[in-house]
């Protein structure tokens, strides 16, 4: 064996929670180090230069749900986190439009002109998911207790929680429940009655999962998006000035601020188990490193099928993380614009483009694109998120020329007859063809276009099934069972092998959520 | 001097029918968001002229941003009724009763007025939006909630003035008009309805009309009024005026239970000063049960008048060498009252009282300590320092003219 | 003074156990029925001269063994029909496989389409029934009221450690995980075969508006099996057909002097201040009583009985939210013979048949309720109540009735017409036609009840069979409402007793049962 060089702990995968782990980690003096697999780091938040002179938020694209405790321990913002607000959501209807803004008065009499009622609702309903993100934060913010052999201190926090779950109002129970297990659709249908107003709020509740408006368990998925916190106020989302990429660059240079050492290039190919605890990697390459502590920031198909042998783990793990579902549902199109894409029924510049712009006029058009990915095909008309970068942060693409970043669901991993290039085009195309519904002039003033299929995602940044979450955000996947029972608070069955990716709570998203609260539990036995 | 001056940018939001004219007559081109409609704050660059027109001559107001509903059917006094707090069966046609109204936990929603229209059909006025509630609550009963926020264009002519400039405006007589009632007139032509209300508490009226006649009813009053000393007045001139007649403000001076998030914010009615408002005697209301339990028990708040008394707020100024220093407008900051050092309320809203000459204030006070006549402390920024200053606890109104209720003999 | 301590109104079989067990008590009941027998959705009909059916149920899945016992409804009339074939999925190429009480031969059968589908057959059943038990524990249960639960309610529910100390925590984790779970989520961990998969999916979509890829189609699979004694989509008959167990119940009944008034439809429930003291009937009479109890859904009960505006808005807000939604349809033809099933033998007949050949398939009729049609090709369920209870049909003629998934109660842009229904009988003679080759020419005569049929025949909001969809948010404390799940309600001495409370829908009489527990528990 070459000469094996020693860290306190290593971390597998430079995806913003490995990276936050492993800031976390230096912060407290632990010599660590960071493998990544490609040449950028960042994960699934990464920005790309794609084509000359536009540059992408290839994968994830806004940012949200970034913990600030995290941004201030971190010091985030002095080492380049710069958040922009996303100051509208668009929806594009035949047509009218529906025009959100960060006005209350204005957004208020924009709804109204829809539905007085729902405008009225929605100035109570705000309010109601901010005291509902509340009461759940805590949750979120406890490592999860083991629910087969709780210890003291799983105890002492499942104690807490139950005491903080009694002190919740009858309301904002029956509402926390009613978000646990209804559709998003069932839940706003309670409140709203403007189907394009439904429907758009509705997509909270599928974006990164393979359910329609309609399948209970969306709301969950729905109050995890309105978690979305930044300068303290829920649901609003930013932008990242050079795109979400430079968030995790923020992660890494605070992490190599307390002495991380980060090699991009550094594909793992296994861990090294010796009588059962984790003693270092070995990389493709033959190289090896020693380490006390050894955490995955991979998904859990890969942390423990890939980078360990099965007769390592326990065969109810296995069974678990097998059972684990991780299902491939979106895609995304990012494409190089001559110019700005002109909307049919808002036609120019203006407030609405520098927001979301959501392709969900309908509960329709949302199952209707549900159903063809549930049979195994692409969405024919999908349902889109799309920003545009380049109008919040001009340094996106070349002077006068635009970037505009789509996520389209749904895109089923599992296709009929399997993704190939040609199927990639046409779902490209149907893609550019659901914007030209709206926005004609789009097709005359495409540069190019990168379209990522979920075998894409898959393959470029090692998401099992393309799937952005880890994993589905399910009731029978979060909390004590995120990813497995028993090993649910980011250890495992190896000692010393840790997890700290979105396959563990509380989930997906830019949150760093997860790298924090495995790099305390860490610390916490250290 | 004036500078010729034309503002371009498109307003995102509303503007009433009157904004022809109160546009190009607001000189300070100060504006307010009032409802989401851009609201005069004051037409002149200062406020005490409008101010002094509620009071000693005539102010015309644009207050058409008030939310307001019709509600129509052969249940709709079944429905008013339980719905607010105050006995709507024997409100007549053509009468105006002001009102507030709770949830079923007894706490204050909104409060406004209910006109009787006709046997069936009534008008509701509130600060906030009230559909959803309005509409919620008439499940299963026989009636028409229609919104009339922007269907029915409203102004308030207040002052002692306003009752002759009407009569020479309108085709009958409004002598015979008693307070908080309400007729149907013309202006010429145009039908107008006038109550006998106001935000004010001084003689005055509100006129309800067709928007389509804005601009005309507004050209009309001014030129009738115009020997009576008619103004166009701002909201803050008459956010001292009702400080002065004790009459509340939502958002201001209490939360609407809707939209209080937590218990600590809501209030009811009693702890708003609106215990006579409060017909314990009617079967039954929304709120009724927890109001009962609140009347054996005993509120937790009062909500009265407090008088900041000028020697001492004096002396606090002649100590730091300066003339005592008052506030120019009314001002909207929660503010701490003390009751031997311990905090025991605080004043919502306050103003100095040009025509009282005091300086007054609204405040919840805890009940142990909410007797009229207690000398509390009032906390008061004094040079950057904070002092406590006295200030006796005293019935409201502060200003209650004789003309505000009584007919012409 | 009250002639009667209290008052049910509704003779479906919960109500009749309420009565029953308050009749026990020594409590001077009285039950109003405003159709003309006894037994709701238990109810037989005359639907063609000389036929008869079921109209609802053909099956009772499971009883409530504290019902069994404490009403002794075996020596009471009740007499079971227990076939050993529970159900018989039918596949193509007459490729069935058939259910059988004996786990063994469930997996034979299986073992003709997969033997690795096979080899775990046994270890599901045990995964489920280990799940089941605590279901069972918790249906005994007042629903505690939540989120500020006493001490003396948390006690109340420590009978739940039971099946914790014999199955382990790690049973409490799997059915935490099941009970979410959709069909195919289920059934991947499980099973490989298409008509198996499909097969036991049925379980999970049972009367319930969403599909097999509906999150909590787990819970209503486990729903279906409390008290299954072990056994995969366990049935009973009932002789004399499912109306046995009513007229059993009003047998016990009526011996503990319970007064059973039928034709007598309640027009309101009527309070005072918020306190229940009585109803009136249609005919304009007025009944008091210091206890109501209603065994209609909460829809009629609150809002159509004791009217909107007398409801506090918030309980107003919940109980406008509670979802019906009914999308079941039923169909029962008259048949001048026996219907010959390809590949089954007449011993085996007495049972239920499924045809769903794949979960996708089923997804795809529910679909139909999604965008507010009748399924065109939907999940059919049938069995052949003559075959079973003799006197359903004259001499060597038949009855088949057809239990219809997806045929939803909203259709848009349209009202259900008999154009509609006669369409739906089309679709399903057709759908039978390929497992009895000669079933159109059997057809003597034939009847659709819709959603809305249900809903005016039977009082059923939006003609959901369970009072209330079985689904997770309305679930336990949550059924029917947060403010009203423990059987009380916020009016005062009114109770609620139907499937529309905890623990949900079917002819199991738990609901029943534990309203009248809590009763005498309150007085």
């Amino acid at each position: 064996m070459p000469e094996i060089k020693k860290y306190d702990a290593i971390v597998i995968g430079g995806g913003h929670n490995g990276l936050t782990a492993a800031a976390y980690l230096g912060q407290a003096g632990k010599k660590v180090l960071v493998l990544e697999r490609r040449h950028v780091l960042g994960g699934a938040a990464v920005t790309e230069e794609v084509f000359p002179g536009f540059k992408f938020s290839v994968c994830s694209y806004v940012v949200s749900l970034m913990k600030p405790n995290v941004m201030r321990e971190l010091m985030l913002p002095r080492f380049g986190l710069e958040l922009l607000p996303l100051e509208s959501t668009f929806t594009p209807l035949d047509n009218d439009y529906l025009l959100r803004t960060a006005d209350g008065d204005q957004t208020y009499r924009e709804i109204a002109r829809h539905s007085a009622q729902d405008a009225e609702t929605y100035m109570r309903f705000g309010p109601l998911m901010g005291q509902i993100g509340m009461a759940v934060r805590p949750i979120l913010e406890t490592i999860a207790p083991n629910a087969i052999r709780p210890t003291i201190s799983d105890l002492s926090s499942g104690k807490k929680l139950l005491d903080h779950i009694k002190s919740l109002s009858s309301e904002q129970f029956e509402y926390l429940t009613k978000l646990m297990t209804m559709s998003s659709a069932d839940f706003l249908d309670e409140w709203f009655e403007f189907e394009p107003l439904k429907a758009t709020m509705s997509t909270s509740g599928i974006i990164g999962t393979f359910m329609g408006p309609r399948s209970p368990g969306s709301a969950y998925v729905m109050l995890h998006h309105y978690m979305g916190d930044i300068d303290g106020a829920f649901r609003a989302w930013g932008f990242q000035r050079g795109g979400t990429g430079a968030v995790s660059m923020a992660i890494a240079r605070s992490a190599e601020h307390y002495g991380a050492d980060i090699m991009t290039e550094a594909p793992v190919e296994k861990v090294i188990v010796k009588n059962g605890r984790a003693i270092g990697v070995a990389l493709e390459n033959g190289d090896e490193y020693g380490s006390n502590i050894v955490i995955s920031g991979l998904d859990p198909k890969l942390s423990f099928l890939k980078l360990l042998d099965e007769h390592d783990l326990p065969s109810d793990f296995v069974q678990d993380i097998k059972h684990f579902r991780i299902r491939g549902s979106s895609g995304k199109v990012n494409l190089a614009l001559d110019g700005l894409p002109n909307f049919t029924c808002l036609p120019g510049g203006g407030h609405h483009l520098r927001g979301a712009i959501s392709i969900s006029p309908s509960y329709d058009h949302l199952e209707k694109a549900y159903d063809d990915a549930k049979y195994g095909n692409f969405s024919q008309k999908p349902f889109m998120d799309i920003i545009l970068p380049s109008v919040l942060d001009p340094d996106m693409a070349p002077p006068g020329k635009h970037v505009m970043s789509c996520f389209v669901q749904y895109a089923p991993y599992d296709i009929n007859g399997g993704w190939d290039d040609h199927k990639r085009e046409a779902f490209g195309d149907a893609v550019v063809n659901a914007i030209a519904e709206y926005a004609p002039n789009i097709k005359d003033i495409i540069l190019h276009r990168q379209v990522l299929t979920p075998a894409d995602l898959e393959s470029i940044f090692g998401l099992t099934e393309g799937n952005i979450f880890h994993g589905e955000l399910t009731l029978q996947q979060l909390f004590s069972l995120r990813p497995a029972v028993k090993w649910a608070d980011y250890s495992t069955p190896v000692k010393n092998y840790y997890q700290c990716g979105s396959g563990t709570h509380p989930g997906g998203g830019i949150t760093g959520s997860p790298g924090e609260m495995a790099a305390k539990k860490i610390l916490g036995i250290w | 001097m004036s500078y010729n001056n034309q503002f371009t940018a498109e307003t995102q939001l509303k503007v009433s029918p009157f904004f022809e004219r109160t546009s190009k007559l607001n000189e300070s081109q100060e504006w307010r968001r009032w409802s989401g409609y851009l609201a005069a704050t004051n037409y002149e660059l200062t406020h005490e002229n409008e101010y002094f027109a509620i009071r000693t001559k005539a102010a015309l107001l644009d207050i058409t941003p008030l939310y307001k509903y019709i509600i129509e059917g052969p249940e709709a006094q079944r429905f008013l009724d339980r719905l607010v707090t105050r006995n709507i069966y024997i409100c007549k046609v053509g009468q105006v009763m002001y009102t507030p109204w709770c949830d079923e936990y007894g706490k204050v929603i909104d409060d406004g007025t209910v006109q009787r229209l006709s046997e069936h059909k009534f008008r509701i006025t509130s600060a906030e939006p009230n559909l959803e509630w309005l509409q919620y609550n008439a499940t299963g009963m026989d009636l028409i909630i229609s919104d009339d926020s922007v269907s029915t264009a409203a102004l308030a002519l207040q002052g002692p003035n306003s009752r002759v400039i009407l009569n020479t405006t309108a085709n009958d007589s409004l002598d015979s008009l008693k307070f908080f009632w309400m007729m149907d007139t013309k202006f010429g032509d145009i039908p107008v309805s006038i109550s006998r209300t106001g935000y004010t508490g001084d003689l005055g009226f509100e006129i309800w009309l067709d928007p389509k006649d804005a601009l005309s009813v507004w050209d009309l009053l001014l030129e009738k009024g115009n020997p009576y000393g008619i103004t166009p007045t701002g909201l803050q001139a008459l956010d001292i005026a009702r400080i002065e007649a004790g009459l509340i403000l939502l958002d201001v001076d209490y939360i609407s239970s809707r939209h209080a998030i937590i218990e600590a914010r809501k209030s009811s009615p009693y702890e708003l000063g609106l215990g006579w408002a409060v017909k314990m005697q009617k079967k039954d209301f929304i709120g009724k049960q927890a109001l009962q339990r609140e009347v054996a028990g005993g509120s937790e708040w009062e909500f009265m008048g407090i008088e900041i008394q000028w020697s001492e707020l004096e002396n606090h100024y002649r100590n730091v060498g300066l003339a005592p220093r008052l506030p120019s407008t009314a001002w909207r900051t929660s503010t701490p009252l003390y009751y031997n050092q311990e905090q025991v309320g605080y004043a919502t809203s306050g103003a100095w009282s040009p025509i009282l000459k005091r300086y007054i204030a609204l405040a919840h006070i805890k009940s142990p300590f909410a007797k009229e006549g207690t000398v509390l402390d009032f906390e008061l920024k004094v040079e950057h320092y904070r002092k406590l200053t006295p200030a006796q606890i005293v019935k409201t109104p502060f200003f209650d003219p004789e003309r505000k209720r009584s007919c012409p003999k | 003074m009250a002639q009667f301590d209290a008052i049910v109104i509704g003779s479906g079989v919960n109500s009749l156990v309420t009565a029953a067990i308050l009749g026990k008590a020594g409590k001077k009941v009285l039950v109003l029925e405003s159709r003309n027998e006894v037994g709701g959705l238990a109810s037989t009909l005359e639907f063609a001269p000389g036929f008869k059916c079921n109209i609802i149920h053909d099956t009772l899945k499971w009883i409530d063994p504290r019902v069994m016992t404490e009403l002794n409804l075996e020596s009471h009339g009740l007499e079971w029909i227990i076939p050993n074939v529970v159900r018989i999925a039918l596949g193509k190429n007459d490729k069935h496989i058939t259910f059988h009480r004996d786990p063994k031969k469930t997996a034979d059968s299986i073992a003709h389409l997969s033997k690795k589908d096979a080899d775990v057959w046994e270890e599901f059943i045990t995964y489920i029934d280990k799940s089941v038990n605590f279901l069972e524990r918790l249906y005994q249960l007042t629903p505690p009221s939540v989120p500020n639960m006493g001490l003396s309610e948390a006690l109340s529910m420590r009978s739940m450690l039971g099946p914790v100390f014999k199955h382990g925590s790690r049973g409490v984790v799997d059915l935490m995980r099941v009970m979410p779970m959709m069909m195919p989520e289920l059934m991947d961990e499980w099973f490989e075969n298409a008509l198996l998969r499909s097969a036991v999916a049925t379980a999970g979509i049972h009367h319930l508006s969403f599909g097999p890829f509906a999150a909590g189609t787990g819970y209503n699979l486990l729903h279906q099996h409390t008290h299954s004694g072990g056994v995969f989509h366990n049935i009973k008959f009932a002789k004399g057909g499912t109306i046995g167990l009513a007229n059993a119940l009003k047998t016990v009944a009526e011996s503990y002097n319970v007064t059973i008034e039928t034709n007598s439809q309640v027009s309101s429930i009527d309070t005072d201040n918020d306190i229940c003291n009585g109803v009136t009937l249609v005919n304009g009479k007025s009944i008091k009583a210091s206890i109501t109890v209603s065994g209609l859904d909460p829809q009629n009960t609150f809002i159509n009985l004791v009217g909107a505006p007398k409801l506090n808005p918030n309980f107003q807000t919940q109980l406008r939210n509670i979802k019906y939604r009914g999308s079941t349809a039923r169909i029962h033809f008259a048949l001048k013979d026996l219907p010959q099933i390809n590949n089954i033998s007449a011993e085996m007949m007495k049972t239920v048949f499924s045809i769903a050949p794949t979960i996708e398939y089923q997804e795809k009729a529910a679909d139909s309720v999604k965008y507010g049609i009748v399924a065109n090709e939907p999940t059919v369920e049938f069995t052949i109540p003559s075959f079973i209870n003799p006197d359903f049909a004259p001499d060597s003629k038949h009855v088949l009735s057809a239990t219809v998934q997806y045929a939803p109660y909203h259709l848009r842009n349209q009202k259900w017409t008999n154009s509609i229904k006669e369409d739906l009988i089309k679709t399903v003679t057709q759908m039978l036609e390929n497992y009895i080759p000669n079933f159109p020419t059997l057809i003597e005569s034939s009847m659709a009840i819709s959603p809305p049929d249900l809903e005016s025949e039977f009082g059923l909001t939006e003609g959901n069979l369970n009072h209330g969809e079985m689904t997770l948010d309305q679930f336990m404390f949550m059924r029917p409402t947060i403010s009203a799940a423990q059987y009380s309600t916020p009016i005062g001495n009114l109770y609620i007793c139907g499937p529309g409370t905890h623990p949900g829908g079917g002819l199991h009489c738990t609901n029943g049962f534990n309203t009248a527990q809590k009763i005498i528990k309150d007085y």
